[in-house]
């Protein structure tokens, strides 16, 4: 990253203790994190930073991952970040409409740190 | 002793003297009464065991006995003996055809009692298998109505495996007018009889997909039939899963499995965050602390990964992603992890998979799972020694591909050998109490090889290690 202007990832999970932790790494890994705690503020956050990377959970209130990322698709503004799924769930169907949605990961939790970052700088590398 | 009343029908006063003076004289009651429907209400009045019935003058013409009107009255036990002219051979004839059950011949010559005894023997017999025919009926309505209306698919065969008769619900399965063809081939297309009848003539329980796509579970009992051969009757249950049930079910386990790793996954991040050293600088003893916590929630999680997966293969949602691969292809998934897990419990790892093995058509991942586990397994009792995995062909069979787990651990004791596949057991002796495990491993591992049409077994002694075998059918004329 250097000096360079950070790239900027939103982090939206309802798990505020989770949010905080992913924080902690990807700050620590050098990107600027931008926190939700709903899908509303998802999407309201999203389009007021445009983040380089969005990272959503699947259940939160105010819209789960699979509505904002809809929204988000539709949206003039944010239709070409990154999205990037971080759930409990873990079912083919879900990652299925996922994919459909144009997901460009998925990841089940609780998951590899290190297969984590690293799909998070490929996804970044592409853009 | 029972005096039996005879009750005569007619206009006859010479025979109705004679028949009166012989049947009083042998201790019967004797009434007489008019030949018309006065005479027939009294003799309902007072019923008479037996009735005769004068048909009177040939030349009248009366010849039919009014049997239906008699029953309507109140007459239904009485056998009616008729009275006939000697010279009337036809009105003798006519009387019987229409119900009576002798006749005596008028004038009378002899004495009318051993007649009227044999009358009232065939009367009592007569009424006796008129009940039983009756009972016959009733019950024989009973159990056709039963089979009718039962939602459950039954069905008789013979002895020949000839379909003898089928309900409705088991017409409505395999359709109609199957009656008098063979069993094996009108519901199971096969040519051959089915294992369970080929194996026994008795009762009989068998699982099987019907033509509607639907799970039974078949139970067969054996009728002796009059000639003394044993046909089979089988009712078939469905136990189909019911679609609603299976909905709920899934979405129940699907949110207590999406609530059980969320703080798993909080867990994880903040041991692996502190252990990076992104919260300050961390003493060794801290760090092995972590260390712990780390193991712990690792264990926790395979745990529950376990029981959702025990789960679904309990409740039947245990779908495969086939494909055609290799046993190769296969360990790349896992040798790396387990090849590690060997070393950390220094123990010696050999491998041994020939070049030549023929592609299989299998799950990936679920027969990694299988390796996985049974290795683990070797590596969790193995103290010391080697922990060997084998593939080959199955001797003398070319059709399947072994691949053989073995160890020089504790081994298993003989008592247990039979219950390890069991779901929760657990080989439990104080000095091999392994505290990991839930006893779900082996009894998923079955069941994942048995969906894929092989086995999973074991051979064991205590103290002298395991060699745990399973076999995947080759996918004959396929290439990778």
């Amino acid at each position: 990253m250097g000096d360079k202007e950070k790239q900027k990832i939103l982090v939206a999970d309802d798990d505020r203790d989770l949010v905080l932790a992913l924080s902690i790494r990807l700050k620590a890994a050098g990107y600027e994190v931008i926190c939700a705690y709903d899908g509303e503020e998802a999407f309201r956050l999203s389009q007021e930073h445009k983040p380089d990377l969005i990272i959503l959970d699947v259940r939160m209130p105010a819209g789960g991952g699979f509505s904002s990322i809809d929204r988000l698709k539709h949206s003039l503004t944010t239709r070409n970040i990154p999205v990037i799924f971080l759930t409990a769930f873990d079912d083919e169907e879900m990652r299925e409409q996922a994919r459909t949605l144009g997901a460009a990961g998925y990841f089940r939790k609780p998951f590899d740190d290190e297969e984590f970052m690293r799909t998070i700088s490929q996804v970044l590398g592409k853009t | 002793m029972k005096v039996y009343h005879v009750a005569y029908l007619g206009y006859d006063s010479e025979a109705a003297l004679a028949l009166e003076s012989g049947l009083k004289q042998a201790g019967f009651k004797f009434t007489s009464l008019g030949a018309d429907s006065e005479g027939i209400r009294k003799a309902a009045e007072i019923q008479p065991d037996i009735i005769i019935w004068d048909i009177g003058d040939v030349r009248e013409g009366q010849v039919k006995i009014p049997a239906e009107e008699m029953k309507k009255a109140g007459l239904e036990k009485q056998c009616i003996v008729a009275v006939v002219p000697s010279a009337d051979i036809e009105g003798a004839i006519q009387s019987l055809a229409s119900g009576a059950i002798d006749f005596i011949f008028k004038p009378l010559k002899d004495s009318p009692v051993p007649r009227i005894i044999a009358a009232l023997n065939t009367c009592q017999k007569k009424r006796r298998i008129d009940w039983y025919s009756r009972i016959i009926e009733d019950t024989n309505n009973q159990i056709k109505g039963i089979l009718a209306t039962m939602e459950d698919p039954a069905y008789i065969v013979s002895p020949q495996y000839q379909i003898l008769y089928m309900n409705r619900a088991a017409e409505e399965i395999f359709g109609e007018g199957l009656r008098g063809g063979t069993c094996h081939h009108v519901f199971y297309d096969r040519t051959e009889p089915c294992e369970v009848c080929a194996k026994s003539k008795g009762p009989a329980r068998w699982r099987a997909v019907l033509k509607n796509g639907k799970s039974y579970r078949f139970i067969s009992a054996i009728i002796r039939n009059s000639t003394g051969e044993i046909e089979k009757l089988a009712v078939g249950t469905d136990i189909t899963p019911d679609e609603e049930v299976k909905k709920i079910h899934r979405t129940f386990i699907s949110n207590v499995s999406h609530d059980l790793r969320t703080p798993l996954a909080a867990i994880d991040q903040y041991v692996s965050i502190m252990l990076d050293g992104l919260g300050g600088e961390l003493t060794d003893e801290q760090k092995q602390y972590l260390q712990v916590i780390k193991r712990s929630s690792f264990r926790l999680h395979n745990l529950i990964e376990n029981l959702i997966d025990a789960n679904n293969i309990l409740s039947g949602h245990f779908k495969l992603t086939m494909e055609v691969t290799t046993i190769p292809q296969i360990l790349e998934i896992v040798l790396p992890r387990l090849k590690a897990q060997a070393e950390d419990s220094n123990l010696t790892f050999q491998l041994s998979v020939p070049d030549d093995l023929p592609p299989i058509y299998a799950d990936k991942a679920r027969i990694a799972q299988v390796v996985a586990n049974l290795v683990g397994n070797a590596i969790k009792f193995t103290e010391q020694g080697i922990v060997q995995l084998r593939a080959g062909f199955m001797p003398r069979d070319e059709g399947r591909i072994i691949v053989s787990v073995e160890d020089t651990g504790i081994g298993i004791p003989k008592e247990d050998l039979g219950k390890i596949f069991e779901l929760f057991y657990r080989v439990e002796k104080d000095k091999v109490y392994v505290e990991e495990g839930a006893g779900l491993g082996l009894s998923i591992s079955r069941e994942i090889v048995r969906a894929h049409g092989g086995t999973l077994w074991v051979e064991s002694m205590e103290g002298m290690g395991s060699a745990f075998h399973f076999t995947l059918p080759v996918q004959k004329g396929l290439r990778v």
